[in-house]
């Protein structure tokens, strides 16, 4: 099995994202064309038609291309629909980054939609195909509540333990999130105000869930050795892993709730390709899927941010915080930011894209030059997971290859096997 | 035509019961009063949870029975409150217990039913199974004196007890009735019923003692829809109030209550005893019966007595809101789909025998069963291995508030069960706020909910309980 690095390596050459809110009066089709009028408004003299092929994620919010075809009377050109639960975002990204790496295509687009608040329920719902009725008819928020015994238990954490860790996350985010116009929630919120919301799940409130919101974003990819053509700051992909999980965590015994094996393996790929062998001190920032708050602090773990059972101290340590040694989620992540599926992914590359260019104002990671974004979905112990590793620079040794004259079928890089 | 003679069978020592258990759901209520002020009321009912119903309990209690009927042999599912009409009933409790498909499965209906179930079973070595959920408007005079509960008997040999004699009286009366659609009893004024079942009653009784030769019975077990016959019955034939004193705790259990008392009977009575047992519900039955010496290892499951004795509370506000007799607001969110009917039937070995596949190549189980191994990826499949009779650890908890069903929260676990194999399920009759990572929980079936007319049953974890009274 191998993972390797793209024959090519492919640049971020422009981004868009709208606000994500309660858009009561905007669409999917709305949202769309926001995000995908900015992401081109960005790449001055690129118009719509100079994109050769288009992705489109979204989990339940359009069927098919024509999720963005039809919105974009976009004509004779191909659109993918994609859909991989909370990672629809990645997917779509990951996919337009091969097309153009494989050669197929020059400029391709990567869009992501939700439109969540045109239901009447407050989380997250979704059409399953018929079944036997013997699966639990989890909450989102149940489902990763089940992190938070297992982590207790095997950590030997007391209930305030755990409680002030998953509170200093949900602050963290909310304060970042307070410094971001685009976020779903821009006030900071106390400790006071997280731990007395209502119970939903577990130990988990209202305050340690992500927010639900309607949002879309979009990014134009490009082989790296033309991205400056479309811009003076393009920001560079340097790793990228994903795995769809077996399900072996409810389906065999073993699998003890206090990690996510796919987050792991996807990061043990997307290092390798990027040469990151000491994240928790290479990495300047990162965007993490912060569904639910137990689930950053497993994360922070997984991706070797932390070691085992140290990511509850790094947190009440301030570590992961804006001037924090490595900060997370700076701009407000799920929690604060907001969830609309569909568009997470992207949106998670777009502040990566924000704070490499030094675009991101009063959040600004100092001299951010490698960004992480990890994405996943499904529940702890069946699960999808994405990671992407972004740089201010391109790698050396792509920018070293193409220097020397090859084009194409030369072998780049390292062959990294996932774990 | 009430001189008819009963049809009799003559006693043979071949006919008897060879197993029985009982089973008296968790919660109790007794205290049913809308208004805290008004006088605390006499009696308790057996309450069963807002996930059990006929159809569950008979599965719960065959269980407890270890033994199946033979491969030729009968399977009944007496009650007078079943999850489905038209539909067989019997045949989920069939497919839950894993009988031979060569078994047959039928439904019993009405009062009666639980004693002619009984009879059957005695006269063909069948399995016999009551079970019910009895139900009246709140503050109904007998809302107490009506309650839930199950029982099972396995004939063939007589090693729980011998049919000495039995006798039979069908007397139409309009006494306890409802309505297809209807969820409460009808009662009709219980004096003038009461004269005509004593009087039945009276006539069976007369019949199997004559036919046994003895004036007494060593013990009485009467059971009667109606209570005052009931009361007048023990009191006349001489009966110890044993009887009574179980039905005070659990109210009368329809189609279940003969089996239940004769259970709670059986759980005590002495090797040789004779056991009178009188059903007294449109007509009469009477059976006759000699204790065998086996009677402590053919009791399945704890005593009638220890399941009374654990039970635990449940307050009239709760009781109300499992029977939907109030409609408290619940989460906004969207009901749990209805299964299909392909997909049900395609994976029965797991949602009604709770089987998971043991791979041939590394010995792991997979759960739900498929074709290829979830640990090792072998695609050389395995044996199917039963996981419903073994304890699993709780590996970690979540507790929903959030929950469609009618609780303030339920608890959702995975559970390794000890010998292999991962289940994720709901827990039940147990507090979701006090389960912990490492307790011992037990597989028990149950509906998981209703939706667009479809019963979704499936296998829970309850707490793991260790008997105290032997076996």
């Amino acid at each position: 099995m191998a993972s390797r690095r793209m024959t090519h390596d492919v640049a971020i050459v422009g981004m868009g994202c709208t606000p994500f809110r309660d858009h009561w009066d905007r669409s999917a089709d709305d949202l769309l064309v926001e995000a995908v009028r900015e992401c081109v408004a960005g790449v001055p003299g690129l118009s719509l038609d100079d994109v050769d092929a288009f992705w489109v994620g979204t989990q339940g919010s359009g069927m098919s291309g024509q999720t963005l075809s039809r919105p974009l009377r976009l004509r004779g050109k191909p659109v993918t629909r994609v859909e991989n639960y909370c990672a629809t975002g990645s997917e779509a990204f990951r996919n337009a980054a091969f097309a153009v790496a494989s050669g197929a295509y020059d400029v391709v687009m990567a869009t992501g939609v939700e439109k969540l608040k045109d239901s009447s329920f407050s989380g997250l719902t979704a059409v399953w195909p018929p079944a036997d009725g013997t699966d639990v008819d989890w909450t989102a928020p149940a489902s990763f509540s089940l992190l938070a015994p297992a982590y207790q238990q095997a950590y030997g954490l007391e209930d305030a333990d755990l409680r002030s860790t998953l509170t200093a996350i949900a602050v963290k985010n909310h304060a970042h999130g307070a410094l971001n116009e685009r976020a779903q929630f821009r006030s900071p919120v106390t400790a006071e105000a997280v731990e007395r919301a209502p119970r939903i799940a577990g130990p988990l409130g209202v305050m340690d869930c992500s927010g639900v919101s309607d949002g879309s974003a979009a990014a134009i990819l490009v082989r790296a050795e033309d991205a400056y053509r479309y811009t003076d700051t393009p920001i560079f992909l340097r790793g990228m892993g994903f795995v769809s999980g077996s399900g072996e965590g409810l389906a065999a015994d073993e699998y003890d709730f206090t990690t996510f094996p796919e987050v792991v393996q996807a990061a043990g790929v997307a290092y390798e390709q990027a040469g990151v062998t000491d994240p928790a001190t290479q990495i300047s920032l990162a965007e993490v899927h912060d569904c639910f708050t137990p689930t950053e602090l497993v994360l922070m773990e997984d991706l070797g941010f932390s070691e085992r059972g140290q990511g509850w101290r790094d947190v009440l340590d301030g570590r992961y915080g804006l001037g924090g040694g490595l900060p997370v989620n700076t701009d407000g992540g799920l929690k604060s930011f907001g969830h609309p599926i569909g568009a997470t992914g992207l949106r998670m590359m777009f502040e990566a894209w924000t704070q490499l260019r030094g675009e991101a104002g009063d959040r600004q990671v100092p001299d951010a030059s490698l960004a992480l974004v990890q994405n996943l979905g499904g529940q702890p112990g069946s699960c999808v997971a994405f990671v992407a590793v972004l740089g201010r620079d391109r790698d050396p040794e792509y920018a070293e290859s193409a220097s020397a004259g090859a084009t194409t079928g030369t072998s780049t890089g390292d062959e990294g096997e996932a774990a | 035509m009430p001189d008819q003679v009963p049809d009799q069978v003559p006693s043979r020592t071949s006919i008897g019961l060879a197993a029985y258990a009982a089973y008296v759901p968790l919660h109790v209520l007794d205290d049913n009063r809308l208004d805290p002020d008004a006088p605390r009321p006499r009696g308790a009912r057996a309450v069963a949870a807002y996930d059990e119903d006929p159809v569950t309990m008979a599965v719960e209690v065959a269980r407890r029975l270890g033994r199946a009927p033979a491969e030729d042999g009968l399977l009944t599912l007496a009650t007078t409150s079943s999850p489905y009409d038209a539909k067989t009933a019997a045949t989920i409790v069939h497919e839950a217990l894993a009988l031979e498909p060569s078994v047959t499965s039928l439904d019993l209906r009405g009062h009666r039913s639980g004693l002619s179930g009984l009879d059957l079973a005695l006269r063909t070595g069948g399995l016999a199974t009551a079970a019910d959920l009895r139900m009246t408007r709140p503050g109904a005079p007998d809302e107490l004196a009506q309650g839930d509960a199950a029982a099972a008997f396995l004939g063939g040999d007589a090693r729980a007890a011998e049919l000495v004699a039995r006798a039979t009286r069908t007397e139409e009366m309009l006494e306890r009735w409802r309505l297809p659609g209807e969820r409460v009893d009808r009662v009709w004024d219980e004096r003038f019923t009461a004269d005509l079942l004593v009087r039945a009653a009276t006539d069976v009784v007369g019949q199997v003692l004559a036919e046994a030769g003895i004036e007494r019975p060593d013990v009485v077990v009467v059971s009667s829809s109606n209570a005052r016959a009931a009361a007048t019955l023990r009191k006349r034939l001489g009966g110890d109030g044993a009887d009574a004193a179980v039905e005070a705790q659990t109210g009368f259990t329809g189609a279940a209550h003969p089996g239940l008392l004769l259970a709670s009977a059986l759980d005590v009575a002495e090797p040789g005893t004779l056991v009178l047992l009188v059903s007294a519900t449109d007509g009469a039955d009477a059976l006759l019966l000699r204790v065998g010496e086996g009677v402590r290892a053919a009791r399945g499951g704890p005593s009638v007595a220890e399941q009374l004795a654990r039970r635990v509370p449940v307050s009239y506000a709760r009781y109300l809101r499992w029977r939907g007799l109030l409609d408290v607001q619940g989460p906004a969110r969207p009901a749990a789909p209805a299964p299909a009917a392909p997909p049900i039937h395609r994976r029965r070995d797991w949602k009604y025998r709770l089987e998971g596949m043991r791979c041939d190549a590394c010995s792991a189980v997979t759960t739900p069963p498929g074709p290829v191994c979830a640990r090792c990826g072998s695609v050389e499949g395995g044996k199917h291995v039963s996981l419903r009779d073994l304890p699993a650890r709780i590996v970690s908890v979540a507790q929903d508030r959030l929950t469609t069903m009618p609780e303030r929260e339920v608890a959702m676990v995975v559970a390794d069960v000890e010998g292999g194999g991962r289940l994720t399920a709901y827990a039940t009759d147990v507090d979701p706020a006090t389960l912990a990572v490492g307790d011992r929980m037990r597989p028990t079936f149950r509906r998981l909910w209703t939706t667009d007319a479809v019963h979704n049953y499936f296998w829970k974890l309850r707490p793991w309980e260790d008997h105290t009274d032997g076996e």
